[in-house]
């Protein structure tokens, strides 16, 4: 009885093992280009929702360095809570879940041909893009979306501020 | 064995295999927006979740062609329970973390959302299918034909 746990289990480590080597095989620039940190392709939106006018530009984490350098405001479309724990150093906080009160603020102090760059909690975080068009119809110019977000800009190291 | 028994566990084991092979399979039409989904979820550093988008479609594509093939079918449902345990633990965590995300179980972007708490109730039978489906492999196997 035990040999056959033995064997099973060893199956089970086999079976895994090679659908492993047969996912990386198949995707093995996806992995490579997620760990060295370069060209990771946004996820996809798959539905179909009616198109916005205009689309924020998505943007990589080396462009939002340089254009951070140059003057862009980042803007931190997640909660409250979220943006007090931690955010990117020098980001402004737009909770899209408070839009209707906070975009008017915002937008009173703010150059419309300035450049903005929206982030959230990363892939698989639709606000930065919804906040993107949002700003777009309200007329800034030049709208981009860091879609790699916090997370991404958090685990490059790179400087965060808040509670932590 | 038993004719009942029998039965039961070609079903159990079918029913497992085709929710496997299918969720495999549909995960692997687009592996970016799976990693988006698993991203979701908060739990792995960020390039950790494209190495699982990149693998973990196709071990559950591996495991449910087993069990459809009635090959390996106890390593095979090792591998399943194993994966069912991992997920059960991941929505745990969003449940109590008040993450309000797809789970990104089947179809990605398919269009209907799935919350953790649904997500995770599915979990539990599917855990219970394997193993049900364990137990009537063993009793309904002579020694000589087990795999």
């Amino acid at each position: 009885m035990f040999d056959d746990m033995k064997r099973i289990g060893l199956e089970a480590c086999v079976l895994i093992a090679f659908g492993t080597l047969f996912g990386l095989t198949l995707n093995h620039q996806l992995v490579m280009d997620a760990f060295s940190g370069r060209l990771v392709p946004p996820p996809r939106q798959t539905v179909q929702q009616p198109m916005p006018v205009a689309l924020p530009v998505p943007v990589l984490i080396g462009e939002v360095r340089q254009l951070m350098a140059s003057g862009a405001l980042l803007v931190d479309a997640r909660s409250p809570e979220l943006y007090a724990t931690g955010h990117i150093e020098g980001a402004v906080s737009l909770p899209l879940v408070e839009i209707d009160t906070g975009l008017p603020k915002f937008l009173e102090h703010l150059a419309k041909d300035r450049s903005i760059i929206t982030y959230c909690s990363g892939f698989g975080c639709p606000d930065s893009f919804d906040l993107g068009v949002l700003l777009i119809e309200a007329g800034c110019r030049d709208v981009r979306v860091f879609e790699g977000g916090f997370p991404e800009w958090r685990d490059a190291g790179l400087p965060v501020a808040g509670e932590g | 064995m038993t004719g009942l028994k029998s039965v039961l566990y070609h079903l159990g084991r079918l029913a497992l295999a085709l929710v496997f092979v299918y969720a495999g399979a549909v995960k692997m039409q687009d592996v970016v927006v799976f990693a988006g989904h698993v991203a979701a979820y908060q739990i792995l550093p960020y390039a950790l979740n494209y190495l699982v988008a990149a693998t973990l479609p196709y071990i559950e594509f591996l495991a449910g062609v087993l069990l459809l093939l009635n090959l390996r079918v106890r390593p095979a449902l090792v591998v399943v329970g194993a994966m069912t345990a991992c997920f059960m633990g991941a929505l745990v965590s969003v449940l109590a973390r008040g993450l309000e995300i797809d789970c990104g179980c089947f179809d990605p972007g398919g269009g209907q959302e799935v919350t953790a708490g649904v997500a995770l109730l599915r979990d539990i039978g599917l855990m219970a299918l394997v193993v049900t489906t364990w137990w009537l492999r063993n009793r309904t196997t002579t020694g000589s034909a087990r795999r």
